[in-house]
């Protein structure tokens, strides 16, 4: 318990460093007036003869950009100066350990509920797409240990797609089974033109049917590095004295494999699942702006884009959480995979 | 293993089976499904901060007027007519209007001179996201009610200039019976909110804070405006419906102007970033309408025979353009030869074909070529002309030895090259073509071009702070209004005037047409100024963008020149001919 409540702290003090870096980082490099800026250039009902300057001043004001950033500065004229408690970095950490991420630049409402709003479309995608990736990727290995001519193929076409960027095969897939001159399966986007009705089922099925399209195209660019490194280890593995010593008892290949080869060479896959769940957030940016679901990656990529400090901090961060908890998960299941392992 | 991969793939096959027979059946309702590039955020409308949300609240809510491509002017909506204009002394504008006599909320109460009043005091009221209306609505100083007459109000208005009688009816109309039903604001006067030395009064604290209580932001569905349309459902990123009203008080004219139209029952807002995606969509007839398509889309659509068939396409001139602006404060360009040397290095129309399939308008200037009263049509339009640069350049003194760079003495005496940073914003394909074109024009006659794509936020911060002497940028513009205050007088460098430039003549110019509202002398002082850019070059308008919209073959969209590019309200299905 001491060892999981020491790396617990140890992510948290990462995540915590990790956020002000960015806080900092994002607040001193771009120019607050910059964002407003921009902001005022996208409202299409100012018109040209208002006092841009004071305005900016006024909106710097509303979202607390009009403070130091932090509690000391350097000025070449002025030297060191120190600002006290009145500064923005000081203002969100207060509120980040409230449980506050702060409020939308862009859409006025609460960083957590809108985060929240988007992790309902994200997880069943992320989900799906890691559970579905996992089980194919030891489906496929498993099955391609003992049949080396098909392994060498499969391996060959694994190889070529992982070259593939996950844009083009999403694109791909969309203009191959959405499309009215091909083959019209999927919808092209969205998770439905009409509210969610119908009991539970139906929704799931529904929900199932828009996902298939985004959920294929993040299996689809994740499994490749999945397979070829589980095949790798269990080709290691499969020469060792055991697998023999099993086979001559009577074994069957199956049984071998299952009982005795997979779990010994997942553990190197294992260290990749840290790095799957947060892929897959990260690929999720992709696939959500081109299937226009509303998720988190979609959140991201818009926040960023539009200067939204507070939703991309909010983001961000549960982009850390999201990391903190695929590691300690795979701290479990490397536990759960050989008990011998002590951490 | 297999059991689990067969289930998937029976699974799969099931769903499709299920699924994709499914397909939108819209050939006979009033049903419209629009395509948004990206969410309103906010619906607020105090808070309307992009397209989406403007095109929300000109369905929801009325103002008094309402812009007009078709009349080139603002035209009375909730007004019974055109403000009636006096000027009460050098500085203060007094603009009555009347509101129309069948004009009703939804709970059948008529829309009041109170409810007007009461709507400037919201966009005054300490502790409210007014910064906006504050800036733009700031001008209207008061509110005078009629005694005699519940409808007729004047409003007091600082500044002389015509757009200011166009601005003062161009802010949607709040219910004071949802926000304040028992009328505690009109106790206070406009004046007394808009002071903000004074402390703030309980009740308006109070208000404050029941407006906020509101989460208008997310609900906007507990504010009804006196629109034709209410908002039904919104999902967040996904869609937004507006329902029509079944009673709207406008459907009782008898003859309703255009403004007062509203035909289709729903209007569904499909949110859908990616352009490939939406083309598909519309193909599959998952949305009816999708506007502002690119040019590549647009023409590979119209190619299409099957797309022939089920889409109607329709393009139309817009006031938006794309420019390349000179920093005429840095030393290099601070002559009006050098910078028309450099315009000629553009190809406008090979531009216009690479990013545009051919279809965009060049123009002599900041006027769009459309407003014929006002464009002027003598001056010659930008032609592509090496040798006429380097001849510019030469007269302008700059010197060049055999391959060399092209150099002369700058204010100092010392020698500077004619070497350029250009900036433009990052992804965006016009922009980069652009660039890259003129960048290989310029090194072909020995002028060293660094070529800067960067992203917004940046480019913005670039030009405030004169990084960058060149940039590639579009500007809007519209047909009513002509103040080119912000973009080219002296008084907005510093804020939007990023090219640095002003002339006293230039001023002079900028400010007599700002205060003109006769259309002929307007027309003359516009065609001076026309003539003054061309020869200054601040910067150079490389052409007119088109606004191009597919939609299904069964409606007919009218298509409007300013953003969204079409009339929501006024999309009709068309009635097949028997």
């Amino acid at each position: 318990m001491p060892v999981l409540l020491r790396h617990t702290a140890q992510a948290l003090v990462a995540v915590w460093l990790t956020l002000s870096a960015l806080f900092l980082l994002s607040r001193s490099v771009t120019d607050p007036a910059a964002f407003i800026q921009s902001t005022l250039s996208a409202n299409t009902r100012l018109d040209a003869r208002i006092d841009q300057a004071a305005l900016t001043q006024q909106l710097l004001r509303r979202y607390g950009l009009s403070a130091p950033l932090f509690y000391t500065s350097w000025q070449p004229a002025a030297g060191w100066r120190w600002h006290g408690t009145g500064n923005q970095y000081h203002q969100w950490l207060g509120q980040l350990l409230a449980g506050n991420l702060g409020i939308s630049y862009r859409q006025g409402a609460p960083v957590r509920g809108l985060l929240g709003e988007a992790l309902r479309y994200t997880l069943p995608l992320t989900l799906l797409a890691t559970t579905g990736s996992v089980g194919l990727a030891i489906g496929m290995a498993t099955s391609l240990g003992y049949r080396p001519r098909a392994r060498r193929l499969v391996l060959l076409a694994l190889h070529g797609i992982q070259s593939f960027p996950l844009f083009l095969v999403a694109v791909g897939l969309l203009l191959l089974l959405a499309n009215p001159d091909t083959l019209a399966w999927f919808p092209a986007f969205g998770l439905g033109l009409e509210p969610e009705s119908g009991n539970w089922g139906q929704r799931a099925g529904e929900l199932l049917y828009h996902l298939a399209l985004p959920v294929l195209s993040l299996v689809i660019v994740s499994l490749p590095g999945l397979v070829i490194q589980l095949d790798g280890a269990i080709q290691q593995e499969m020469t060792r004295a055991y697998v023999a010593t099993a086979r001559a008892k009577g074994a069957s290949r199956r049984r071998t494999m299952r009982g005795h080869v997979l779990r010994n060479a997942l553990l190197p896959t294992i260290a990749l699942l840290t790095d799957l769940l947060p892929n897959l957030v990260a690929g999720s940016v992709v696939v959500e702006v081109l299937f226009a679901l509303p998720g988190m990656g979609r959140l991201l990529a818009e926040a960023a884009a539009t200067q939204d400090y507070p939703l991309l901090l909010g983001a961000v961060g549960l982009v850390a959480v999201v990391r903190l908890v695929a590691q300690w998960l795979t701290d479990v299941a490397y536990q759960l995979t050989d008990p011998r392992i002590r951490l | 293993m297999k059991q689990l991969f067969r289930g998937f793939v029976v699974s799969l096959s099931a769903l499709i089976l299920t699924f994709c027979s499914t397909s939108p059946d819209a050939t006979t309702s009033l049903v419209v499904r629009i395509r948004w590039a990206s969410d309103p955020d906010n619906l607020d409308p105090l808070v309307v901060s992009n397209s989406s949300a403007s095109e929300v609240a000109n369905l929801t809510y009325c103002s008094l007027l309402k812009a007009s491509e078709a009349d080139n002017d603002f035209v009375p909506w909730l007004a019974e007519a055109m403000p009636i204009v006096q000027w009460a002394d050098d500085s203060l504008l007094l603009v009555s209007y009347r509101l129309r006599p069948e004009a009703t909320w939804d709970n059948g109460s008529p829309v009041l001179a109170r409810d007007v009043a009461f709507t400037l005091k919201v966009m005054n009221c300490p502790g409210l996201p007014t910064e906006m209306d504050q800036a733009m609505f700031g001008f209207i100083r008061d509110i005078r009610l009629d005694p005699t007459d519940a409808r007729r109000f004047t409003l007091v208005c600082v500044g002389q200039s015509p757009d200011h009688v166009r601005s003062s009816g161009d802010f949607s109309i709040l219910p004071e019976y949802v926000l304040d039903p028992e009328g505690q604001l009109r106790s206070i006067a406009l004046p007394a909110l808009r002071q903000t030395s004074r402390p703030v009064p309980a009740v308006v604290v109070a208000f404050a804070r029941r407006y906020q209580a509101l989460e208008l932001n997310k609900h906007p569905e507990r504010l009804p405006g006196c629109g034709p349309y209410r908002i039904s459902d919104w999902q967040k990123g996904r869609y937004l419906t507006l329902a029509r009203k079944t009673r709207w008080w406008a459907d009782t004219l008898s003859s309703p102007p255009p403004v007062l139209q509203a035909f289709p029952d729903q209007l569904t807002y499909q949110i859908i970033p990616d352009a490939a995606t939406a083309t598909l969509a519309l193909r599959r007839g998952e949305i009816d309408l999708y506007s502002l398509m690119p040019a590549a889309e647009f023409v590979r659509l119209q190619q299409s025979a099957a797309d022939q068939q089920r889409l109607r396409f329709s393009a139309t001139d817009s006031y938006e353009f794309l420019a390349a602006s000179f920093d005429v404060r840095k030393s290099i360009l601070r002559d009006a030869l050098t910078r028309r040397a450099l315009s000629q290095l553009f190809d406008v129309a090979a531009l216009v074909q690479a990013t545009q399939q051919g279809a965009a308008v060049p123009s002599v200037g900041l006027i769009s070529p459309r407003v014929k009263a006002y464009y002027h049509d003598s001056l010659p339009l930008l032609r592509f002309d090496p040798t006429t640069a380097v001849s510019l350049l030469q007269q302008a003194g700059w010197q060049r030895r055999g391959a060399g760079p092209w150099t002369r003495p700058n204010a100092q005496g010392q020698p500077e090259q004619l070497r350029l940073d250009l900036s433009y914003r990052t992804g965006e394909p016009a922009y980069e073509t652009a660039a890259r074109q003129f960048s290989a024009a310029a090194r072909a006659v020995g002028v060293a071009v660094n070529l800067r794509p960067t992203e917004q936020s940046v480019l913005s911060r670039q030009l405030r702070a004169g990084a960058t002497d060149m940039s590639i940028r579009t500007f809007s513009g519209n047909p009513f209004s002509y103040d080119f205050t912000p973009l080219l007088h002296s008084r907005g460098i510093g804020a939007s005037n990023n090219t640095g430039f002003s002339l006293p003549a230039s001023d002079e110019l900028i400010d007599r047409i700002a205060t003109t509202d006769d259309p002929a002398r307007k027309a003359r002082l516009l065609r001076q100024f026309q003539l003054l850019l061309h020869q200054e070059r601040p910067f150079t308008v490389l052409y007119f963008l088109r606004y191009r919209l597919a939609a299904a073959a069964r409606l007919r969209v009218p298509v409007t020149g300013l953003k969204p590019g079409y009339e929501a309200a006024r999309i009709r299905v068309e009635v097949p001919q028997l």
